[in-house]
């Protein structure tokens, strides 16, 4: 056996742990004892791995693409070969990390962290068809016991994920504790929409429209349903803002992108 | 140069330098035969499933006593 892990700062009395027995939280509409959230949203993602780009496609005509270049300019990897560690959690599919180290320079790298082990594999197989094997790593991790040192990364990313997280401000409190000082995370997740019309319109789309893609394109209409429950249920961009707060970030500041239905938050570990 | 043919994948030696145990924080021992990442302050072996260590409380081996003496 070999030690592997050198040099360590770390605070070992901080444990994330089990959370109290009997909290509860949401699952799309319905109220689940909080130790069952994981387990019904991995479920979700067992069922829809392999199409889960394709159906983002789908779904958001093609505006996914358009909300995760607009995070991947504000994560802003260096062009030269400076080394820049960016951890994307939720990533699975590798889609945001393959963004960054494309738009990164030779020194820019991307760990991805995804609780589902499909997910996972489907990005891997992605990674080493591109060719960026060896940029781009996999490890099956809870973004809410991150097995990660502090101060590990210049920018932790999680795209559309966040809410699938059943302990939000444990997430948070991880990845301000494994972002270098000065280091940002960035947070892209459905918002509210906050134009007239277009929220009716929006209203419609996700409850009829969605969950009857899913079944026609991923053959589960469920999975889609949670989808949009749990979208309804995310808090606003403010309130969002100071979650992030209350996790330590500093200077938090978001951005609102096609009126409203998704936000890209952003806060400094300073 | 040949490389050795292996099923599946390694798992990537600088993602081994950075894991740490995600109760404990504290360094991992790498159990390369076993294909495992062993936490002895949370008696807990994370397993490494085709090259990718699966980092998570729930699905590791916890630890014998005799394991622990070794």
């Amino acid at each position: 056996m070999t030690d592997l892990s050198a040099d360590q700062n770390t605070d070992r009395n901080s444990q994330p742990g089990a959370g109290a027995p009997g909290p509860e939280t949401h699952f799309g509409y319905r109220t689940v004892p909080l130790t069952e959230k994981q387990s019904l949203v991995d479920d979700v993602f067992h069922k829809v791995a392999r199409r889960y780009d394709i159906m983002n496609d789908f779904m958001s005509g093609g505006l996914h693409r358009v909300w995760k270049d607009a995070l991947v300019s504000k994560v802003r990897p260096p062009q030269s070969a400076r080394p820049f560690e960016l951890l994307d959690l939720a990533g699975g599919t590798g889609d945001v990390s393959f963004r960054v180290v494309k738009a990164g320079g030779a020194g820019t790298r991307a760990t991805v962290a995804d609780i589902n082990t499909e997910m996972l594999a489907v990005g891997r197989e992605r990674a080493e068809k591109r060719g960026l094997g060896d940029k781009v790593t996999f490890t099956e991790a809870n973004a809410e016991a991150l097995p990660f040192p502090d101060h590990s990364f210049d920018a932790v990313t999680i795209a559309f994920g966040i809410r699938n997280v059943p302990r939000i401000p444990l997430a948070l409190t991880e990845m301000r504790r494994v972002l270098k000082p000065g280091g940002r995370a960035f947070v892209l997740e459905f918002s509210k929409v906050d134009v007239p019309l277009l929220d009716k319109i929006y209203e419609t789309y996700s409850f009829k429209v969605i969950p009857e893609l899913g079944k026609r394109v991923a053959g589960d209409a469920e999975p889609y349903q949670y989808l949009v429950e749990s979208i309804r249920r995310f808090p606003n961009a403010e309130v969002f803002a100071n979650m992030m707060r209350e996790a330590g970030f500093s200077r938090v500041d978001f951005t609102r992108m096609t009126g409203g239905v998704v936000a890209l938050h952003w806060g400094w570990r300073i | 140069m040949i490389q050795a043919q292996r099923p599946g994948h390694d798992v990537d030696p600088k993602l081994l330098e950075i894991l740490v145990c995600p109760l404990t924080k504290a360094p991992l021992e790498y159990d390369r035969d076993r294909q495992e990442l062993v936490s002895r302050a949370a008696r807990l072996a994370y397993p490494i499933r085709d090259g990718i260590p699966i980092m998570l409380a729930d699905e590791a081996r916890k630890l014998d006593e005799s394991e622990l003496t070794r």
